[in-house]
């Protein structure tokens, strides 16, 4: 099997909604601090744009995914391109935890949504640091 | 329900890998939420580079104007590709000629950042007047000779609905409309979350205001299945 030592973590970063906020902030929360030089991230405009580069990072990467809503933009799109989702995460299982709390809107986020990016980030580090290489 | 003049598309690039990507986005949602409220929309760049018909119709339909952080404009050539010639296409860091700060995640931004977001959403905000305006600078940047068409095609007419008893016009609603028709949806009392889910892609819906659309597009819908 081939061996995969780059791990891509890909948001959706949807621009409607908090959720699409959220999905970016916890990949720069991943890729920036919990597990600085673990993980590098990808801008899924130019991957979806059919990019060479970018397709062949997919391709040689471990992908761990956020999106924001059910059109799983980041998760698909990386299926497409012929990369592995070694996880996909959805935004919205972690705002189930804060019920009738607000995590801001989409273009700044409340105490509550870097609470949220913060335990996103560290959930899905701990399977980038355990992960099989 | 009445028709009116609709609104200016902006497509952000948002590219996460750099600076740029986080300006693109926050200085379109300036203009969304602050600058120009009443005449933007915007939608997605991955859905809609890969959605499907319906989802690449509204741009096909709108005067669109792409804001790119770096000169591979996934968003321009994303968007030409799909939906033809964009009205403008602005470039992030041609704006900001190579002044451009380093944060990507808004919780380090400094000044400097706030400043470029600025910077570009005056620009934006700039672009959509002319748009508007049908100002010279409407054709300036993807006018195509191919098929005759201009670039700054004639707006699409939006779509008037009550929302708790405020009325709210909805660009491209009747195309949503016909897409959802098309899908197989009926004319129903169990529409409302669909209707919703795809409204909102194109029109923001807060969730304290889910309810009232939810009523007024069920409405809206039946009224305009039955008289077409």
């Amino acid at each position: 099997m081939e061996q995969k030592d780059t791990v891509l973590v890909v948001p959706c970063s949807g621009i409607g909604k908090v959720h699409g906020l959220i999905s970016r902030e916890s990949a720069y929360e991943i890729t920036d601090n919990v597990a600085k030089g673990q993980a590098d991230t990808l801008c899924l405009a130019l991957l979806v744009k059919g990019d060479e580069e970018a397709l062949a990072k997919v391709r040689n990467s471990r992908c761990v995914t956020i999106d924001g809503c059910a059109k799983y933009c980041a998760k698909k799109n990386i299926e497409i391109a012929g990369g592995e989702v070694a996880e996909s995460f959805m935004v919205n299982d972690a705002l189930k935890n804060h019920r009738g709390e607000q995590p801001g809107t989409a273009t700044k986020l409340t105490e509550t949504g870097w609470t949220v990016v913060r335990e996103i980030a560290c959930s899905l580090a701990n399977g980038i640091e355990g992960g099989e290489k | 329900m009445s028709q009116e003049t609709t609104k200016v598309g902006i497509i952000s690039c948002s590219g996460e890998e750099i600076p740029e990507g986080t300006i693109s986005r926050l200085a379109v949602r300036r203009v969304l939420e602050l600058l120009r409220p009443g005449n933007t929309v915007t939608i997605c760049l991955p859905l809609f580079l890969a959605g499907n018909q319906g989802e690449q119709e509204f741009a096909r339909t709108h005067p669109t104007i792409t804001v790119d952080g770096c000169d591979k404009m996934c968003a321009k050539f994303g968007t030409e590709k799909y939906s033809g010639p964009v009205s403008a296409a602005l470039v992030v860091s041609e704006i900001l000629k190579g002044n451009c700060p380093g944060c990507r995640s808004t919780r380090d931004r400094t000044d400097a950042d706030k400043e470029a977001v600025w910077t570009v959403s005056e620009r934006v905000a700039a672009e959509v007047d002319a748009i508007l305006s049908h100002g010279e600078n409407c054709c300036s940047s993807g006018g195509s000779d191919d098929d005759g068409s201009c670039a700054c095609m004639q707006p699409l007419p939006g779509m008037k609905i009550e929302v708790n008893g405020q009325p709210v016009t909805i660009a491209g609603l009747a195309l949503i409309f016909d897409h959802l028709t098309e899908s197989g949806l009926a004319p129903d009392d169990s529409s409302g979350d669909k209707l919703l889910e795809t409204v909102r892609i194109y029109h923001s819906i807060e969730p304290n205001e889910e309810q009232g659309y939810r009523s007024a597009l069920i409405s809206a819908y039946k009224t305009y299945r039955r008289n077409s």
